[in-house]
């Protein structure tokens, strides 16, 4: 039961894990290039899910510096999004350099099959 | 000049990052001049290094606030002496495979993109440099995504199927890499709120006993991670298909360079934030250790059964980089400093290595370590910096290969495990195994019907003049290797007080 309660308080940094796993199930495990590529995502998002959510405080706002800032609102961490917002640039890049590499496979074998690529190198 | 970096060490990164943008425009209005532009940007690269290296053998230690905000809230960055070692490292062994490629360049990779594979390069070095000094935990995983990226931009140069399908091998599981280190760095952030590698450390030494799972975890992720780029043994996969499909300056970049960053940054977050006896306590040092010997092992057997010189080099640098390693499972002064010496020595017997192994393909056309018969008569200058840095991977005396055994073995003994020592003179015995015969059939095995008359290397002058310094420098350092030894032992000494 403690862990029940564990999770269901902190369930968005359960959630971050479970999708972090899948990410690396879908890399590992899918044939597709495409898939895993998808599986990047996966993986790389869960990161920065967990990071936003380890700034944020329920009900707290963004914390702008406007005139008169009261002391007993609560303000959300600025710090994670930052890095997020960093963090979601360099996965586009990656992403993007992949998908490249992935149109040059499919023009030198035809397919983006990992067993199908196999089965034409071993057959040279 | 020296003054100016020497208050803003920063400008050292931003230099070679602004150099590297100008490279195309530079190849569009003079394509000769493309790389001398990339060698004078690496030799002033170089001096500056050097003037690090003076500063930090003096003992001092150079700090940086960037934008001008202090330590917690800014980006530090810190000249410590492994920084210093490693810059000037990278700038040495970037400048000679420049040099290498001022001439080779033409012929490895497609005319026209001759001007971007010096910026990708010029990114790559800019990115580990940056890593090198940057003492902030989300600045080291956005230079690690830069150099991640630029090295597969400089393996995919050639085209043809093999070296995409190693780009694509390789973007894949360093993605996977650098997101198990984000992971690392992520779950450090949330116990410490902070990403300065100092403050990092001083929170987390107050806070680590009730988060002992989580510190295990960090630790495992960090190891994955830095140890997929670093091609840690079992994780080594997308090395040999990357480094041999690779054009031969890249390959000569990501052996000698690339592979070993990763080590310095893990040596950094394991070092400085956790400390020697938290790695101590929860063994994982010994797995680094256990994982170092496989790597040495298998390497070198994986290697032996090669038949393509480029892969049989490759799956040699696995088993290197076992040998570093080592150096920090030990955890002892001398071997932590033979390991962070190896670095350097290991970077300048690979170059030379891959770069002999570009030359002989373009002279002679042939890829097989078992058709070199009499290879030495018609390119003396190759393959006699070939046999120096094979003599050295051996671990020959008057080689700098040799001090770094040496000296690993005085870690081990220093460590109470004299078990390595067999296992560093059985690696010796293993390199010398797929090493020699190359070297016995280029210079005995001669056709007797039609001897062989000794001809100099038809090589352009860059090509072999960049192997025969290669080749000098492993000597030199083998008979006084006091300079890259002192500042080796600087740096242990900052990691195991």
């Amino acid at each position: 039961m403690d862990i029940y309660f564990k999770i269901t308080a902190n369930y968005p940094y359960f959630v971050a894990m479970v999708l972090f796993c899948i990410g690396i199930y879908a890399i590992l495990s899918q044939a597709n290039l495409m898939k895993k590529i998808i599986g990047i995502n996966i993986m790389v998002n869960a990161i920065f899910l967990l990071l936003i959510s380890s700034g944020n405080i329920r009900g707290g706002i963004a914390p702008l510096q406007e005139v008169g800032l009261s002391t007993e609102q609560l303000y959300v961490n600025p710090l994670p999004a930052a890095l997020v917002l960093t963090g979601i640039v360099v996965s586009l890049s990656v992403t993007a350099f992949a998908l490249s590499i992935v149109v040059k496979i499919n023009e030198y074998y035809g397919t983006i099959e990992v067993n199908e690529i196999l089965e034409i190198r071993s057959s040279q | 000049m020296f003054m100016l970096f020497e208050a803003h060490p920063l400008l050292l990164v931003l230099f070679v990052l602004m150099a590297a943008l100008l490279m195309p425009t530079i190849f569009h209005f003079r394509r000769r001049l493309c790389g001398a532009a990339a060698l004078l940007v690496m030799f002033i690269a170089l001096l500056i290094s050097l003037s690090f290296v003076r500063l930090t053998l003096e003992g001092r230690v150079l700090s940086y606030a960037v934008g001008g905000w202090p330590a917690p809230w800014g980006i530090e960055v810190l000249i410590e002496p492994l920084s210093a070692f490693m810059l000037a490292v990278i700038s040495f062994v970037a400048l000679i495979v420049i040099f290498y490629s001022v001439s080779a360049l033409e012929w490895e990779v497609p005319e026209a993109g001759i001007g971007w594979y010096y910026t990708t390069f010029l990114l790559l070095i800019a990115a580990m440099k940056g890593m090198a000094i940057t003492n902030d935990l989300f600045n080291m995983y956005v230079f690690i995504e830069v150099a991640g990226i630029s090295a597969c931009v400089l393996i995919i140069a050639k085209g043809g199927r093999e070296a995409t399908e190693a780009t694509f091998k390789y973007l894949l599981l360093a993605t996977v890499g650098s997101g198990f280190v984000l992971m690392g760095i992520a779950l450090l952030y949330m116990v410490t709120g902070n990403l300065n590698i100092d403050y990092v450390a001083r929170e987390l030494a107050m806070v680590y006993p009730q988060y002992p799972h989580l510190i295990w975890t960090v630790l495992s992720f960090f190891l994955v991670g830095f140890g997929i780029k670093a091609a840690l043994f079992p994780l080594h996969v997308w090395l040999p298909d990357a480094h041999s499909s690779a054009p031969t300056p890249s390959s000569a970049i990501l052996s000698s360079l690339v592979v070993k960053i990763y080590i310095v940054a893990l040596l950094k977050f394991y070092f400085l934030i956790f400390g020697f006896e938290l790695l101590d306590q929860l063994l994982i040092r010994h797995l680094i250790l256990m994982m170092g010997s496989a790597a040495i092992l298998a390497g070198s057997m994986f290697a032996f059964a090669q038949l393509n010189l480029k892969r049989r080099l490759a799956y040699s640098s696995v088993a290197q980089i076992g040998y570093i390693f080592l150096g920090i499972g030990l955890g002892s002064p001398i071997g932590l400093a033979a390991g962070i010496l190896h670095i350097f020595n290991h970077a300048v017997m690979k170059a030379c290595l891959f770069l002999a192994a570009g030359a002989i393909y373009r002279q002679t056309g042939e890829k097989n370590v078992n058709k070199l018969q009499g290879i030495g008569y018609s390119m003396p200058l190759t393959m006699g910096a070939f046999s120096i840095a094979a003599f050295s991977m051996v671990g020959l005396p008057l080689f700098s290969g040799f001090i770094s055994k040496w000296y690993l073995a005085l870690g081990s003994i220093e460590a109470g495990i004299p078990m390595f020592v067999g296992l560093i003179i059985l690696s010796g015995l293993l390199n010398g195994s797929y090493f020699l015969p190359i070297i016995w059939q280029a210079f005995f095995v001669v056709d007797k019907h039609e001897p062989k008359i000794l001809t100099i290397d038809k090589l352009p002058f860059s090509m072999s003049a960049s192997l025969v310094v290669l080749a000098l420098v492993i000597i030199y350092f083998g008979v006084w290797p006091q300079l890259p030894l002192s500042l080796a032992q600087k740096a242990a000494n900052l990691f195991l007080p």
